[in-house]
């Protein structure tokens, strides 16, 4: 089941070629207009190269697009004539939903992979601790991978999945800065770096870069406790249309 | 027994899709469920593989009552779903792989079957190419291939040649025939007589929800053989006068395809100058009768004409 969901994910080109060739076209277009200049991260007065910036914030940003690697999948299996097929087999069709969800979080950990290494080896961006940052990325990806399905998967709609993931993969790294510098006050500080769980994953990553664990705590735990009630909710949703 | 459903009810909000429902099947029939779309075929099948709970009635298969969690029932069937289910971004035979591994078929079978079901449906040499490629009737043909992986017992087939074109539709009637020579048990529903016909040991007329009359073609024929089937061609027909005619109370049925009116009267009975009063001012083309065939069952039981409500 899980080589048969990574190829039906294979084939999908023109979704890898968007999900891995506009963050790393972004990143280099944003690091050609600002070459060598560094901004304030709003991290305990850490500096951070712009080119980290950008390549985890368009790295975590592309993941939040990534999760339609799931959700469309399980909403085509399962919201569709496939689903009567399907459910006619004594097939566990829990375990496939469980399948697509992991070769999703699989596929969509690759496509971060090449975004990171393109930037690490091509434009040489600093990006140290990257054996810790990789695990948050994960965690990144698994959160929004359960995210969309749980939308998708309750609201019984794909397209409803697709508008609220795509909003919000709008505006988010707004909410991080990434676009456009926020202003420097206590609220965008905690907007910045608490807002979102992508604000949440940026703010745990840049901890691991500053070596504050504080910081990393304080992003971590809520990550990972919403992280581990996505997953709870999955189990009866799941139920509801794999039975 | 293979099938048998008893007294089946099963309500869709106000519609009743499925009412006092009885079907029996055997080892080794070929059962063609004949009726108009909206008639509840569909429904019965979902309600037979357990997809769907009734709200009433019994169903039994392979003499296990049907609750729709029974894996063992699910795994002895093949079915055969009206719309294509197939994965278009993989190759033919990815789809045969991952639905042999659904109804638990190991690797080694797997690889076994592939070019053994590849060659029933008549798509060996193209197993390796993406399905997207492929014509209506090729995806048609392995939308079949796919309930054939796992050897079924029954095999439930939805309105198989829905959309395709009549080379394609030949090739499906002509593999079915040969899977019911070979003993196969197969329920096979469509809205076309002459496919029903053409396949069905025996068949299952049903409208709105219940069985109009079942049994062998020549059964179902001998219900009706005492009428006459009159035939009349017109140049210009009207609603109106086929009203007329529905009117005159010594005929049975009357029907209006294109230009020809379709009149079923009782044997013995005479009324064709009823019928030619009625149509008088109307350019009368041809004037034929005919012996009764399934369609003219389905008319006299049903007083609908199924190729126009399909």
């Amino acid at each position: 089941m899980f080589i048969f969901n990574l190829k039906r994910s294979a084939r999908d080109l023109f979704g890898h070629l968007i999900l891995i060739g506009f963050p790393v076209v972004l990143i280099a277009f944003f690091n050609f207009i600002y070459t060598k200049s560094s901004i304030f991260s709003g991290i305990h007065g850490q500096s951070l190269p712009f080119l980290t910036v950008l390549t985890i914030g368009f790295a975590l940003t592309f993941q939040i697009y990534g999760a339609s690697l799931s959700f469309e999948t399980i909403g085509s299996d399962f919201f569709s004539p496939m689903k009567d097929r399907l459910s006619a087999s004594p097939g566990d069709l829990r375990m496939l939903v469980i399948s697509i969800l992991t070769t999703a979080a699989i596929v969509s950990f690759l496509q971060t992979l090449v975004v990171i290494l393109f930037s690490v080896l091509i434009l040489k961006a600093p990006l140290p601790m990257l054996h810790l940052v990789l695990p948050v990325m994960m965690l990144s990806i698994v959160f929004h991978q359960l995210l969309g399905s749980v939308i998708m998967l309750a609201s019984g709609s794909v397209k409803t999945s697709n508008a609220i993931l795509s909003t919000y993969g709008s505006v988010a790294p707004m909410l991080i800065g990434l676009y456009f510098p926020l202003p420097n006050t206590a609220f965008f500080s905690i907007v910045r770096n608490y807002s979102t769980p992508m604000a949440l994953a940026n703010t745990v990553i840049k901890g691991i870069i500053g070596n504050d664990t504080s910081r990393i705590l304080s992003a971590l735990i809520p990550l990972l406790a919403m992280t581990i009630l996505l997953f709870l909710l999955m189990r009866p949703l799941i139920k509801k249309v794999a039975l | 027994m293979i099938i048998k459903m008893e007294d089946v009810m099963k309500r869709f909000g106000r519609n009743l899709a499925l009412d006092s429902f009885n079907l029996e099947m055997s080892k080794g029939e070929v059962i063609g469920l004949l009726g108009p779309n909206g008639a509840g075929k569909t429904t019965c099948i979902r309600a037979i593989i357990g997809l769907i709970p009734v709200d009433d009635g019994d169903i039994t298969v392979f003499g296990t009552h049907q609750n729709g969690k029974n894996r063992d029932i699910k795994r002895r069937i093949g079915y055969v779903t009206q719309e294509l289910t197939i994965y278009e971004e993989l190759s033919a035979q990815d789809n045969l792989a991952f639905f042999g591994s659904l109804y638990g078929l190991s690797k080694e079978q797997i690889a076994q079957k592939i070019p053994e079901v590849a060659q029933i449906i008549g798509l060996e040499g193209r197993l390796k190419e993406q399905t997207k490629h492929f014509s209506g009737g090729m995806k048609r043909r392995l939308n079949i291939g796919c309930a054939l992986m796992h050897d079924p017992e029954l095999i439930i087939m939805d309105e198989p040649t829905v959309g395709i074109d009549p080379q394609s539709r030949n090739f499906i009637l002509e593999f079915v025939k040969r899977l019911a020579s070979n003993g196969a048990s197969i329920l096979y529903t469509s809205h076309y007589i002459e496919e029903v016909e053409a396949v069905a040991s025996k068949i299952c007329i049903m409208d709105q929800g219940h069985t109009i009359a079942s049994g062998t073609l020549p059964e179902l024929i001998a219900r009706i053989k005492g009428d006459s089937h009159i035939l009349i061609d017109v140049r210009i027909s009207s609603e109106e006068k086929l009203k007329e005619l529905r009117a005159i109370p010594e005929i049975k049925e009357a029907a209006l395809i294109d230009n020809r009116y379709h009149i079923v009267v009782p044997g013995g009975i005479t009324v064709f100058d009823k019928i030619i009063a009625v149509l008088s001012g109307q350019t009368i083309v041809n004037v034929n009768s005919k012996q009764p065939n399934l369609e003219d069952v389905f008319l006299t039981l049903t007083g609908k004409q199924l190729r126009d409500e399909a």
